[in-house]
């Protein structure tokens, strides 16, 4: 199982162009810093077994696997997975915020208008149904 | 009494003027009443028909769903200090008469923290589609399994929350389908439920949101929502009478 450093330049190459679309997205702003670090190193420990297969194959070696390929998937989709989790309980976190935001705003909304209605009416009692 | 009825609304412009027109003929002694109106999003002329007939409307800026909606009408009852909350949806089927019924189970002992106004214990009452049958009979047997207690009619949304349910679903209330969920969460919660039999009748305008395709997600959704809600909330020390109190 050797493999010359050339095997996995391809390889290198897309996460480097990965990195660099992330990289630009970081100064639009279209993502922030802190949810795409474990992105950043993901792609970075990525690109450097690219680099670097002679080290990489001995450690898939060392953790039995007999292919190099079956190493780099096996990482990938593990990490991929994690990091998949990870974008999940964010995206559950900011949905649940945004609820909670949309009741407060409904509510804060409805009482500026009652204010509004009593100040521009001050005299008329508001009809609500069936108050006894 | 204070009571504060809640209305859930999602373009239900053409039922919701004559379901506000009978709640304000609705008189009912010692018992003063609100109604807020929650605009969930809506497309059509839900908001102005509520305010037209002289409901307080809550205006959601995005669909949140029937349970969040409901949630929005629970805060304002509890930070206005209404003494109970009454949700009865915006699609007219149930008949703001039978709020009598409800109030009136409210004197029972021990005293309910959340009453369920339920369809199936009258033969004589409105009988609803084979569909909706078969699928309130799984959650009938998926509630009993998980939460040991026998509901009549899980689906219903025509309830009255006590003070101690309205703490309990300001802070914690299921969004999607939100009905059989809430059951579980006030069975883990040590609620007193009870089931009142009321009378039921057809949506008088709109069209239902659980139709087709939607209804085996619906159902495989709320049997996984029950399970795990009530672990959950069995789980948590805050789940306690004691909390709640």
């Amino acid at each position: 199982m050797t493999q010359s450093s050339d095997d996995y330049l391809v390889f290198a190459a897309v996460c480097l162009v990965i990195a660099i679309v992330l990289l630009r997205l970081l100064l639009r702003e279209r993502i922030t810093l802190q949810g795409s670090m474990s992105y950043l190193v993901f792609l970075m420990v990525l690109g450097a077994i690219g680099l670097f297969p002679q080290a990489s194959t001995a450690l898939a070696h060392r953790l039995g696997f007999a292919l190099m390929s079956n190493f780099l998937f096996c990482t990938a989709i593990s990490a991929l997975a994690i990091l998949h989790l990870r974008a999940l309980v964010t995206l559950s976190k900011v949905h649940l915020r945004s609820v909670t935001l949309t009741q407060e705003l409904a509510i804060l909304q409805e009482r500026i208008d009652r204010l509004d209605d009593q100040r521009e009416r001050p005299n008329v009692v508001r009809a609500s149904p069936s108050a006894r | 009494m204070r009571v504060l009825i809640v209305i859930p609304a999602y373009n239900e412009e053409a039922a919701l003027a004559g379901l506000l027109a009978e709640i304000r003929e609705l008189v009912i002694d010692g018992v003063t009443t609100d109604v807020v109106v929650i605009d969930d999003g809506s497309t059509d002329r839900t908001a102005q028909v509520a305010r037209a007939a002289g409901a307080r409307v809550l205006r959601l800026s995005r669909n949140l769903g029937i349970g969040g909606a409901v949630q929005s009408g629970i805060r304002v009852a509890r930070r206005e200090g209404f003494d109970y909350a009454v949700q009865i949806d915006g699609d007219g089927q149930h008949p703001p008469s039978e709020l009598t019924k409800l109030l009136a189970a409210t004197r029972t002992e021990p005293a309910p923290d959340l009453i369920v106004g339920t369809r199936y214990t009258d033969a004589a009452n409105f009988r609803s589609t084979f569909l909706r049958r078969l699928g309130t009979w799984w959650l009938r047997v998926v509630l009993r399994v998980v939460t040991r207690t026998r509901y009549t009619d899980p689906t219903s949304g025509f309830r009255l929350y006590g003070p101690r349910a309205l703490r309990r679903f300001d802070e914690t209330y299921p969004y999607d389908f939100p009905e059989p969920e809430s059951l579980a969460i006030a069975r883990a919660s040590r609620l007193v439920v009870a089931e009142q039999p009321v009378a039921m009748r057809p949506r008088q305008g709109g069209t239902s949101s659980i139709f087709g395709f939607s209804t085996v997600y619906y159902m495989m959704k709320v049997t996984v929502a029950v399970l795990l809600t009530y672990v959950r909330t069995a789980g948590r020390k805050e789940g306690t009478d004691d909390a709640i109190e």
